[in-house]
């Protein structure tokens, strides 16, 4: 690389190296980013080992349930709780707005799915001392402090003449300083990035996640120190560089998440809480009665049920039919929420569709989505799990269903008909399958990143000529 | 292009410039030279045209029409070629005030890719412009404006260039300190660097310039060499002029 623009580059860390503020400014910024990793790895490595601790009490729990009917197992439930992955410390997410603990049971959905907290926007919300909050939402405010002043103010002071009297051209000018910046950008992620670079190397996270991750936020810092070096660039006086750039700032980074969820909520409305549930409830009393004699749904299951195990009442079963009848019921409830989840997702994916298109004008959803999918603490982790949960739910209910159609004598099954406590082992346990993002949760964000930094490069090309020339 | 005896060109060469911002054509057909080891004053009132006549030397601006060239190279063509030939010292000496005047020194000598050796390059030019050697190692940002006019010289001193351009070089110096500064362009011209001092300063033109040129609407008005004898220049009716000219311009 030409000697004067690495020259021009290294002065920028002189500079800030010898100003008082700024030196304190960017170190206090460069413990933050350690300090809230260190906290946010301590805590997750906390709940999880909390989480880990309630599975298995709950667990064993549940394996020393007494002798019992079935299907007050099946009321008794299981509880489930999601692993939080390697990287979520990096970025809680939307972790802390969806819980991740499901009470599972039969006939019934009790999932965060529908919590009024997933009835609001909540792709966007932020609060906690992560890594993430701190690279996403005060690293570029201390760029602009640092970088504001980097061209406006040689222009101000008299030394942009002297330094093109020097030989040096307005690219070579330019370059210089958005080297400058671009490392001390690159250097405020360091800690983070070592912290990463340590779980990657150590098999504690997979290491092309780690990478993208990397890539995404040192892109994302680079991007701001690129826009204040440019902006100041841009202008003639520093203090309107310091303008512009907080406008933008506010409006990026503050203003565009804010507002864009909630004109998403307002386009795409999701139905509340009590809406679903008695939507439900009306489409479950429409399937039918099975206690009712006259229902026609279910006397039609019985009659199948009859045909198939070849007899004429449902006492000469060889299973009971009332655990079929639950088995059905289930199947048949499900469904329906399964339906009703299904719904619910769509418009949440129409909504974050919205959100996300926005992406392009501010970058802080580009990197907010691409952060919370690589650390698998996005909607679509927390969808993935609801699935899995659900998806869990089933058959364990299913298997509790089937074992009173089994287990409990079809006759003369007394007063108070129990199975055995050792079968509460034989039912299956929540295994969680850690989340995996796609593609297209990762490279259409990388892409608006790398967008705007080539937008912002080829911005560069006319400021650096201007640059060379305007200095009347 | 006007060459020297010996057929090299000279180190500043203007011919028939014009130059315009907007409406307002604010060089109109200048011709101006300087020899090797001349110190040629260019004095004009304000919007004469001054700072624009450097402005076109230093390649910042691409006159209307005309010939600039700096040791027979054109600046608005090659304008890095150009600036390897001269030293700047602008108007309100423009430093790092976070940086000492050794680092300066070396900073700025770094860009324009000079020979910057502490010893040999960096100490010699600050010792000859007379700066305190105390000062040295003493951020710029404290320093007087005839400390910090010390610094810029010893830059252009120290990168060994055949011009050197002033600006305006003792506008807010004290008379002491503009009779240092003199003495200092005076070894500048004993080493043949030709030095064009654009200046609102009658008594240093009078006191150090080989020539004094008017510059009156974007032209020169009226050129004068100095004597030979011990008046180099009728200081009375220079002033006379000089005052005429700002009058009229």
């Amino acid at each position: 690389m030409n000697v004067r623009v690495i020259r021009i580059g290294l002065e920028e860390w002189r500079s800030l190296a010898r100003n008082r503020a700024g030196l304190v400014a960017t170190l206090l910024l460069v413990a933050l980013v350690l300090v809230s990793a260190l906290v946010s790895f301590e805590r997750r490595a906390g709940i999880e080992a909390e989480r880990a601790h309630y599975q298995t009490l709950v667990d064993t729990d549940f394996d020393n349930q007494p002798a019992r009917h079935p299907h007050r197992m099946v009321h008794y439930g299981q509880f489930v709780f999601r692993p939080l992955s390697p990287l979520a410390f990096v970025d809680f997410g939307v972790d802390s707005f969806t819980g991740n603990t499901i009470f599972l049971e039969g006939h019934r959905q009790n999932s965060a799915n529908f919590s009024e907290a997933r009835q609001s926007s909540l792709l966007l919300r932020f609060g906690q001392l992560t890594p993430a909050f701190v690279l996403q939402t005060l690293a570029p405010l201390l760029l602009i402090f640092l970088a504001f002043t980097s061209v406006a103010r040689e222009r101000e002071r008299g030394t942009l003449r002297l330094l093109l009297a020097q030989g040096v051209s307005g690219p070579q000018l330019l370059i210089g300083k958005l080297l400058g910046h671009g490392g001390i950008a690159l250097a405020i992620g360091t800690p983070a990035f070592l912290l990463l670079g340590w779980l990657a190397a150590s098999a504690a996270a997979p290491a092309r996640i780690v990478v993208l991750l990397v890539i995404g936020y040192a892109a994302w810092l680079l991007l701001w120190a690129a826009l204040a070096v440019l902006v100041s660039a841009l202008v003639t006086r520093s203090r309107d560089a310091l303008v512009a750039l907080v406008g933008i700032w506010m409006v990026v980074v503050v203003l565009l998440p804010r507002a864009l969820p909630e004109v998403a909520a307002t386009r795409t409305v999701l139905p509340s809480k009590i809406e679903t549930e008695i939507t439900l409830h009306r489409a479950l009393k429409q399937i039918g009665d099975a206690h009712n004699p006259d229902d026609p749904y279910f006397a039609a299951f019985k009659a199948r049920a009859l045909a198939r195990y070849g007899v004429s009442r449902v006492e000469d079963m060889p299973v009971q039919y009332a655990g079929l009848v639950g088995m059905e019921g289930e199947r048949l409830t499900t469904g329906l929420y399964a339906k009703s989840a299904r719904a619910i997702e769509a418009r949440e994916g129409e909504q974050n569709d919205f959100v996300r298109a926005f992406g392009t004008i501010s970058p802080l959803i580009a990197v907010r989505q691409l952060s919370m999918a690589l650390t698998g603490t996005g909607l679509a982790a927390h969808q993935d799990f609801l699935n899995q949960a659900e998806a869990f739910r089933y058959r364990f209910v299913q298997a509790l269903n089937w074992m009173q159609a089994e287990k409990i004598p079809v006759v003369n099954a007394g007063e108070d008909p129990r199975v055995s406590a050792d079968n509460w082992k034989t039912i299956p346990r929540f295994q969680y399958r850690p989340f995996v993002p796609t593609s297209a949760m990762i490279w259409p964000n990388l892409l608006v990143l790398g967008g705007w930094l080539a937008g912002l490069g080829l911005l560069s090309v006319p400021i650096a000529r201007r640059l060379g020339k305007a200095t009347r | 292009m006007m060459t020297n005896d010996a057929g090299t060109p000279l180190p500043i060469d203007v011919r028939e410039v014009r130059h315009s911002y907007g409406e307002r054509e604010v060089l109109c057909g200048l011709d101006l030279s300087v020899a090797p080891g001349e110190i040629y004053a260019l004095l004009g009132g304000n919007g004469a045209g001054k700072s624009t006549t450097l402005s076109a030397l230093l390649g910042f601006i691409v006159p209307s029409s005309g010939s600039v060239r700096v040791g027979g190279i054109d600046p608005a063509a090659d304008p890095a070629k150009a600036r390897a030939q001269l030293a700047y010292v602008p108007e309100s000496v423009a430093l790092y005030d976070q940086l000492s005047a050794r680092e300066n020194l070396d900073y700025f000598l770094a860009l324009a890719r000079a020979h910057r050796s502490p010893d040999t390059i960096i100490a010699p030019a600050l010792e000859a412009v007379g700066l305190p050697q105390h000062a040295w190692n003493q951020r710029v940002g404290g320093f007087s404006k005839g400390m910090r006019q010390k610094v810029a010289i010893a830059l252009a001193l120290a990168r060994h260039v055949p011009v050197l351009l002033l600006d305006e070089p003792t506008s807010g110096l004290d008379p002491r300190a503009t009779l240092e500064f003199n003495r200092l362009i005076e070894t500048a011209r004993d080493r043949q660097v030709a030095i064009l001092m654009v200046t609102h300063d009658l008594l240093s033109a009078v006191d150090v310039a080989d020539r004094i040129g008017f510059l009156a609407d974007g032209r020169i008005e009226e050129e004068l060499a100095a004597g030979t004898g011990s008046v180099r220049f009728d200081l009375n009716a220079l002033h006379a002029r000089y005052t005429g000219t700002r009058v009229a311009a």
